[in-house]
């Protein structure tokens, strides 16, 4: 038992980090991202999905505007198909108006047709749907969902911008109608790897944000004087802060445990990840309330960075399947799991 | 990184199911009474003892095992799986022991280890008094340095195993100048000396596993004082770290046997004909619970990673302790909530079950005051970790 950093991994991490901080306009980070290799996943030297995380926190700490959730998670969901995207960018469509986190049962569909397959359907939350060169689109098959990559710019494929709360994560309405399919449709199995790793890198970019935050505030409750002391010297304030670093420490724990056992092929690592993505949608979320309490009044205006964070902080809360979502899955896998003992009494 | 269990930490894992499955230890079959239940747990430690399960990660020529650190704590998340009673030394073997082996002298730990190890001294701790509880550096009790020896005079309270206990590590004043925690010494006393008084206090589950200690003018040798003196303080401070942060991987695990339980117990009743577990709310309040059992786990198994490899637990102990503590109190309040009207239902056969969960219940709010309470532990973060200023 052991969840500690390897060297390799400190050192990506900082990596990031530093190529980050270099580039705070995020003028170019795409383009250094992808230099860097942070879409280099597999097995063999390449990322997996505890190196994946360690940079979705990174971006989440620098609110970085770019493809990357849906980029890694796809060539995570893929890596074991062997299928190469290049350095395309791609952004997952899974979501559908009406429809939940579940995605078993989308109304978008796939059809065979002379070059393969055509998809045809409405996509909602598409982020980044703009900027990428794929869509990852979840679609009814002859037998259940499957996994459709779409050319974003193939015919038949239309992008409208819906208003989005963090603006760094555009979102689009995708239309398709008869849009071509580019591969072979992918089973169920890649559909649950997605949403697996999909929720791990949302978790980590709010674990990413809300360390920035605990940074941020820690140090303005370290300069900011009220009645003659600084405020961090409020006992009200210090525990506030303290049950924040509670709340984040254990998040990236929760995360970091969970992206191991995917990469271990844990038996239970969906329900592991399910556990981390429900903890983490709360605890992130009450990191930047506090974060805010801790400001103050400044906080409730525009210029200061607090709501940025605090709108990514929702955002990767909502995908993937929030608290709820998990809690109830949870619940009734719990109830499963006692009833064949009641009935053999 | 590394998730999964070794080769040798499996065979250990399979090498204690055959030792349980032989043993078939059961912390609910334990006798009732406070005595017999004492000899009981005793003998349930030596017979661990001699197995090799207890201080695994001691040195060896002080009793112990000599192994891996992290082979102590898979035995210990064994033993909780399996729902076997704790240690009848757990003070020993938790608190005064890791502090013997830091700070005690070669001739202090030949004397007391392999007795504590063997269950055949228990010991308790004599830290916190009646005006003295997370304020514990106001501690009043005194030792006066007298000729060879000194003399120890005052009053302590929640003294786990008190009644039981030969030896008692005991906080005394030894010096009022300077800072006033540097005043305190810690000294191994004497439970059978002249002038020790044991008064066991109630709890609210109804047990007397706690006393409170009087010292009247109790002579303790000069070499029974640990570490230097002055250094009191220091090691009440390293211990009660070494407790948070090694304490909740055996925890989290009893926890989870609590939570399988309580999902056992509610998918068997019913009220109005309705099963317990059907109910949609139950479902999430059960699955928070194991959110909050799971992350604990979670946390710790980070947390602990530098003290398995033999470093010295650090200040995230109190995120754990807190986390502990959290998770506890809601899986306690989740189980009354969820079998509800059912625990008065008087059912002959139901009643060793309903006591279980209102005695679980109860016990649950001690979860975030002892080992320092849950305002101590964020002063600690709010300190350690995150710097804070203070006036």
């Amino acid at each position: 038992m052991d969840l500690e950093l390897s060297d390799e991994q400190t050192w990506l991490s900082e990596s990031v980090e530093t190529l980050l901080a270099r580039d705070p306009e995020h003028r170019r980070v795409w383009a250094s991202l992808v230099e860097f290799g942070a879409l280099s996943v597999g097995r063999d030297g390449g990322l997996g999905a505890v190196e994946l995380c360690l940079i979705a926190r990174a971006l989440g700490k620098h609110l970085a505007p770019v493809p990357y959730l849906g980029s890694a998670a796809l060539r995570f969901a893929v890596e074991p198909l062997g299928a190469d995207f290049g350095e395309d960018a791609a952004a997952l469509a899974v979501l559908e108006p009406g429809s939940g986190w579940a995605a078993t049962s989308p109304r978008t569909a796939i059809e065979p047709a002379a070059n393969g397959g055509v998809v045809t359907g409405r996509k909602a939350a598409v982020e980044h749907a703009d900027s990428v060169e794929r869509l990852a689109v979840v679609a009814a098959g002859a037998r259940g969902p499957v996994l459709a990559i779409v050319e974003s710019g193939a015919p038949g494929v239309a992008l409208a911008p819906q208003p989005a709360l963090d603006p760094t994560a555009p979102m689009y309405v995708v239309d398709l109608v008869e849009a071509p399919v580019q591969t072979d449709p992918l089973g169920g199995e890649t559909i649950d790897r997605i949403m697996t790793i999909g929720a791990l890198l949302a978790a980590a970019e709010a674990v990413g944000a809300a360390g920035r935050l605990i940074e941020d505030a820690c140090g303005y409750a370290g300069e900011r004087r009220q009645f003659g002391r600084t405020i961090g010297s409020f006992q009200a304030l210090r525990h506030l802060l303290a049950d924040m670093y509670v709340r984040h420490a254990s998040s990236w724990s929760s995360v970091l445990y969970a992206a191991a056992a995917l990469d271990e092929d844990a038996d239970d690592a969906g329900r592991t990840a399910a556990i981390a993505k429900a903890y983490v949608s709360r605890a992130a979320r009450e990191v930047a309330h506090g974060a805010m309490q801790v400001f103050g009044g400044i906080a409730v205006t525009a210029e200061h960075p607090a709501h940025r964070f605090l709108r990514r902080i929702v955002v990767r809360e909502q995908q993937f399947g929030d608290a709820a979502h998990h809690e109830r899955a949870l619940g009734r896998a719990l109830a499963a799991s006692a009833i064949p003992e009641a009935v053999s009494r | 990184m590394r998730l999964a269990a070794t080769d040798s930490e499996r065979s250990l894992q399979e090498e204690i199911r055959g030792f349980l499955a032989a043993e078939r230890p059961d912390a609910r079959s334990m006798p009732r009474s406070l005595e017999n239940r004492m000899d009981a747990l005793r003998a349930w430690q030596a017979r661990c003892y001699d197995a090799g399960y207890v201080g695994r990660a001691w040195p060896r020529e002080f009793g112990g095992g000599g192994g891996p650190a992290a082979e102590q704590i898979v035995i210990d998340q064994e033993l909780a799986a399996a729902g076997a009673p704790e240690f009848a030394n757990v003070v020993g073997l938790d608190v005064l022991g890791p502090s013997l082996l830091r700070f005690g002298t070669d001739e202090q730990r030949r004397r007391y280890i392999p007795a504590i190890l063997a269950a055949d001294e228990i010991w308790c701790q004599g830290f916190s008094e009646p005006d003295a509880g997370s304020d514990l550096a106001s501690l009043r009790t005194r030792a006066e340095e007298r000729d060879e020896h000194f003399v120890i005079s005052g009053q302590k309270t929640w003294v786990s195993w008190g009644q039981f206990a030969r030896w008692c590590g005991v906080l005394a004043r030894t010096s009022d100048a300077g800072p006033r925690h540097r005043g305190i010494s810690m000294l191994i006393v004497d439970m059978r000396s002249p002038g020790v008084e044991l008064r066991p206090m109630t709890q609210i589950t109804g047990h007397a596993e706690f006393c409170e200690l009087f010292l009247d003018d109790v002579v303790v040798p000069k070499e029974n004082v640990l570490g230097e003196l002055g250094d009191g303080w220091k090691i009440a401070m390293h211990t009660l770290g070494h407790e948070r942060g090694t304490a909740a991987l055996p925890r989290q695990v009893k926890l989870r046997t609590w939570l399988d339980r309580v999902v056992r117990v509610a998918a068997e009743r019913t009220i109005d004909g309705e099963s317990l577990i059907d109910d949609p709310e139950a479902q999430v309040a059960l699955a928070r619970a194991l959110i909050g059992i799971e992350v604990l786990r979670h946390h710790a198994y980070r947390t602990v990673g530098e003290f398995v490899r033999g470093g010295a637990v650090g200040a995230d102990s109190s995120s754990v302790k807190l986390l502990m503590a959290e998770a506890e109190q809601r899986l306690a309040a989740t189980a009354l909530e969820i079998l509800g009207a059912t625990l008065q239902h008087g059912e002959p056969d139901a009643v060793d079950e309903n006591e279980f969960w209102y005695e679980t219940y109860l016990y649950s709010r001690a979860a975030t005051v002892y080992g320092g309470t849950q305002q101590i532990q964020r002063n600690i973060i709010a300190d350690r970790v995150l710097a804070l200023p203070h006036e």
